[in-house]
Order: C-alpha cells, then sequence, then structure tokens
C-alpha cells in the first residue's frame, strides 16, 4: 500500500490568482525515492508544501498512511506534520540556538506547552539527537550555535531534525540548491542511506537532474502545474527532459 | 539650413530649461517669505504679546533672576538619596511593567502573527497611538487620581507610557523576521505557542531587548519630572524646593536628576554594546 497518495491535486494563493497545480497525481511508496522535477515556477515547491499543508491545495485529496490530510482539524493536522519530516533548501534553521536545541525543536510537536518554554526534553530525546548527530557527522559540534556552522554543515543539523521526528515519509525542498556541487552529491548520499536504513519514504523537490537521476528510483516532471512524466527513473531520457525544461529555454 | 535649424532646436531646449529654472527659484522664495512670515507671527504672539515685559525688568535684573540658581545647597543632598532612588525604581519597575504589558499589544500588532488581522491589528494600533500620544505627565495625573499621591502611580505611569514604543519596534521586528525557521517548526507539528517560542522569539529578541533598554533610558528622565505632579520621585522635591523659594536646592536636584541620567546611558550604552 501506497505511503502517500495524491490524487487531483489542485491549488492556487489567491481566488483570483492563477492556478498554481493543475491536477496532479502520484503514489509514494514504503521504499520511494520520489523525485519532483521542473524548471522554476512549475509548482514543485506549491506541491511538496500542500502534503503537509503548509499550503492549503483548493482541490484534490492527499490521503497519507489512510487518512486524508486535506480534510483535517488544525489538531489532527498538526499530528500528521509530526510523522512528515521536512528538510529545506535554506535549512531554516533557529540560527541563535544551538546545534543540539535544533535537533530537539524536531521534537515539538511530542512536547508540551511547558515542556518548550523551559526547554525540558526527555533524556531520551537527548540521547536521540546525540545519536542522530554522529550519524550526519556533527557530534564535535553539538554545543554551538547553529549560525557558527557551513552550509553543508547546517544541512546535517536539517536532517538530523528531520529524522529527531521519526517521520514516515520525508519531504524534501531543494535540499542541496544552497549548496555546492561536491557537498550536493554528500548530502543527497546521506539523506538517502539514512532512510534507506530508518525505512522512510522520501518525496524530494530537486532541479538538479543529474542528481535526480542519481539518487531518486522515480519520478515525476512537472511543467507549468501539470504532469508531463511519471514513472521509474529508467524510463526518464533526453527527448522528455527536454520536454519538461522546455519553457525554461523560452 | 539643417545645421540652422538644429540650432534654433537646441535654443529653444535652453530657453525652455532657463524658464522652468526661474520659476523653481522663484517658488523656493516664495516658501522662503511665507516661512519667515510665520515664524515672526509666531514670535509675536508668544513672546512679545504674552510676555510680561514689566515685571521682567531690565537686562539686569534677568542676570539676577537667573543668577540665583548658581549655588548649590549641599545640605539638601543626604534627603536626596531617597527620592534618587525612587526615581531610578519608578523608571525599572515602570519598564518592566511596560515590557510585560506590551505583549499582547506586539502579538496583535505584527501583521504576521496577528490571530484576525481585521479586528486585532486595529486594537493593538489604537493601543500603541493612545499609549505615545497621551504625555506620561498627562497618564501621571490619571494614576494619581486614581491611586492617590505616590510612587504607584509613577510606576503606572511609566509602564503605559512604554507600552507604544516597545510594542511598535517589537512588533516591526517581527514582521521582518525570515519566515523560514517559522515553516520549518509548523512543519515538524508544532503548535503556534511553539512556533512563537521556537522560531519567532530568538529571531527579534536583541531588537527587542535593545529597545527595552532604551525606553529605560529615556524612561529615567520621565520619572524625573512625575512628582511634579505628585506621582513620586525627584520631581516632588523639586517642586517643594522651588514653592520654597531656595533655588540653590533647585539646582542640587537637577544636579541629582543628571546624575542618574548619566548613570542611566552608561549603563545602557554597556549593555547594547555587549549585545551587539
Amino acid at each position: 500500500m501506497a505511503v502517500l497518495e495524491v490524487r487531483e491535486l489542485r491549488a492556487r494563493y489567491s481566488a483570483r490568482g492563477p492556478e498554481i497545480l493543475k491536477g496532479i497525481s502520484f503514489d509514494v511508496e514504503g521504499d520511494d525515492f520520489f523525485a519532483i522535477i521542473g524548471p522554476s515556477g512549475a509548482g514543485k515547491s506549491t506541491l511538496i508544501r500542500c502534503i503537509n499543508r503548509l499550503v492549503n491545495p483548493t482541490s484534490g485529496s492527499i490521503v497519507f498512511n489512510g487518512h486524508d490530510v486535506t480534510k483535517m482539524s488544525s489538531k489532527d493536522l498538526r499530528m500528521v506534520r509530526r510523522d512528515i519530516g521536512m528538510i529545506f533548501q535554506e535549512f531554516n534553521l533557529i540560527d541563535r540556538m544551538s546545534v543540539m536545541d535544533n535537533v530537539l525543536a524536531g521534537r515539538l510537536g511530542y512536547t508540551g506547552n511547558l515542556r518548550t518554554l523551559f526547554r525540558m526534553f526527555p533524556r531520551k530525546d537527548i540521547d536521540h539527537a546525540l545519536h542522530l548527530l554522529d550519524r550526519v557527522g556533527l557530534s564535535d559540534h553539538v554545543d554551538k550555535r547553529a549560525d557558527e556552522l557551513s552550509g553543508g554543515q547546517r544541512q546535517r543539523v536539517g536532517i538530523a531534525r528531520a529524522l529527531m521526528q521519526d517521520p514516515k515519509l520525508m519531504l524534501l525542498d531543494e535540499p542541496t540548491s544552497a549548496l555546492d556541487p561536491k557537498i550536493s552529491r554528500e548530502i543527497m548520499a546521506l539523506i538517502k542511506e539514512m532512510a534507506q536504513e530508518l525505512n522512510v519514504p522520501c518525496l524530494c523537490n530537486i532541479h538538479d537532474v543529474k542528481l535526480a537521476m542519481e539518487f531518486c528510483n522515480k519520478m515525476i516532471g512537472l511543467q507549468d502545474g501539470m504532469t508531463m512524466f511519471a514513472g521509474p527513473t529508467e524510463q526518464m531520457n533526453e527527448a522528455k527532459l527536454d520536454e519538461i525544461y522546455a519553457m525554461e529555454v523560452l | 539650413m539643417d545645421n540652422a535649424t538644429g540650432l534654433h532646436v537646441m535654443d529653444m531646449r535652453t530657453d525652455e530649461i532657463l524658464a522652468r529654472r526661474t520659476r523653481r527659484q522663484r517658488k523656493t522664495a516664495l516658501v522662503g517669505v511665507i516661512l519667515l512670515g510665520l515664524v515672526i507671527w509666531s514670535v509675536d504672539v508668544t513672546v512679545v504679546q504674552d510676555t510680561d515685559w514689566e515685571r521682567i525688568g531690565s537686562l539686569g535684573e534677568v542676570m539676577e533672576a537667573a543668577s540665583q540658581f548658581a549655588g548649590i545647597d549641599f545640605s539638601l543632598f543626604p534627603s536626596l538619596i531617597g527620592p534618587t532612588l525612587e526615581t531610578l525604581l519608578i523608571a525599572c519597575l515602570g519598564t518592566a511593567m511596560g515590557a510585560v504589558l506590551c505583549v499582547p499589544a506586539t502579538w496583535f500588532g505584527a501583521m504576521n502573527i496577528t490571530p484576525f488581522a481585521p479586528i486585532t491589528y486595529p486594537i493593538a494600533r489604537l493601543m500603541m497611538t493612545l499609549s505615545r500620544s497621551v504625555h506620561e505627565i498627562v497618564w501621571a495625573l490619571f494614576f494619581v487620581a486614581v491611586f492617590g499621591l505616590g510612587a504607584m502611580a509613577g510606576v503606572f505611569a511609566i509602564a503605559m507610557r512604554s507600552i507604544g514604543f516597545i510594542a511598535k519596534l517589537s512588533a516591526e521586528a517581527i514582521e521582518d523576521i525570515d519566515p523560514g525557521p517559522v515553516e520549518a517548526m509548523r512543519a515538524t507539528g508544532a503548535n503556534t505557542f511553539q512556533v512563537m517560542l521556537y522560531a519567532i522569539l530568538p529571531q527579534v529578541l536583541p531588537q527587542v531587548i535593545g529597545t527595552v533598554i532604551f525606553e529605560w533610558e529615556i524612561n529615567i528622565r520621565r520619572s524625573a519630572v512625575l512628582g511634579l505632579v505628585g506621582a513620586g520621585g525627584l520631581g516632588l522635591v523639586f517642586f517643594r524646593q522651588m514653592n520654597t523659594f531656595n533655588f540653590h536646592g533647585v539646582t542640587s536636584v537637577i544636579i541629582a536628576i543628571l546624575a542618574i541620567i548619566f548613570l542611566g546611558e552608561a549603563i545602557s550604552h554597556a549593555i547594547r554594546r555587549r549585545m551587539i
């Protein structure tokens, strides 16, 4: 059974604004590393933000582990968001907090207001955070402030924060766009390794087609909010890529 | 022929530019004359007509009246320690209270986090304007009427007067934050309170603390005069010295006020430098 089933998803930011997504459908299964490719402005970011409703879709359905996310109350939505880790292009760390506090922030959905106020996280959370920081190669930087780290290191904190949620699905929004090519490949490899180890499927926005072909097993190609390609990565070829990215050339 | 036409066109361009410049100069001159007229008229109304020239007397008498203040009543200083401390405490407590009271105004007044913009945003703006447009002396008169004479009225007056400034600058700081961390915290399943605590507060805290300290520095000046209307502190002593014509005593009070203002500025400067 698919972890995530998206059907006929449509979205626009305002009633009179242009339609950003024009009926997108796809399934993400248990062991997928699923890429969303397409030129800038195709709707990749909007699509990935609809999954955890950082953006509200106008119609269609998003079924995550058997529950339709689009019809949820805000309380149920928070429960669903706890199960979906997200990694961002600009890392979106809390700059003035330590690396440890940033990783622990991944547990906010499981933490009460009073505990949040005094940053009282249980011992097992701190153990888990240390373990994850070790896995992403930051065990020497636990007490540093997030803004003291390099771009690659910051994204590693982002990965640890997302994994801290014990996610059942990971959303990756251009996780490597702010990084240089060498670091990008390292980060993608790390995410894939961790995802396979923890059995978490990933849905990844990525405009770097080479990286997508290398790391992902399935992909959809978006152009102007419409699906131009959907299928296993092996079926993707130059001609189809040219078609998807045709608008960008113009 | 072509050349001549070209020159003619040039000439016309020059004429046009010159005419425009002359018009602008005339306009500037006219504005100057009007402003000068207004100044003369205000001086006439407020100074020439409204001053009791008979009572001022000659220049010598004016100097004599002013020189009454030259001199310090040293015997007054021991009895100034209490009121000076009180003034400082009014400023501290008032600022602290203002900083706490401004939280709802800040929350409602930042467009990106206000709970229900069409209603809560105008409420916050009204609170900010009300706080700032009423003078601290007027606030003090109000609280003296409510609580009676004493420092408590001063603390409340300072607090009310501080809300607007702190809330306005803090709300603007919140409107300028990087929305990325907010999105990230929402994505973890954090609730609104947790998002504010983790994604918003750390981003604005240095600016808010800077604003509060700056306001505290201003509040020392304000609390020094609140006693004039009975709201405690040095102002009350100032008022008594003035009423008993002990002009050297007035100078002593002014020295005490200057001392705490310098102290406040030094502390505020030191804290802000350490924060940046």
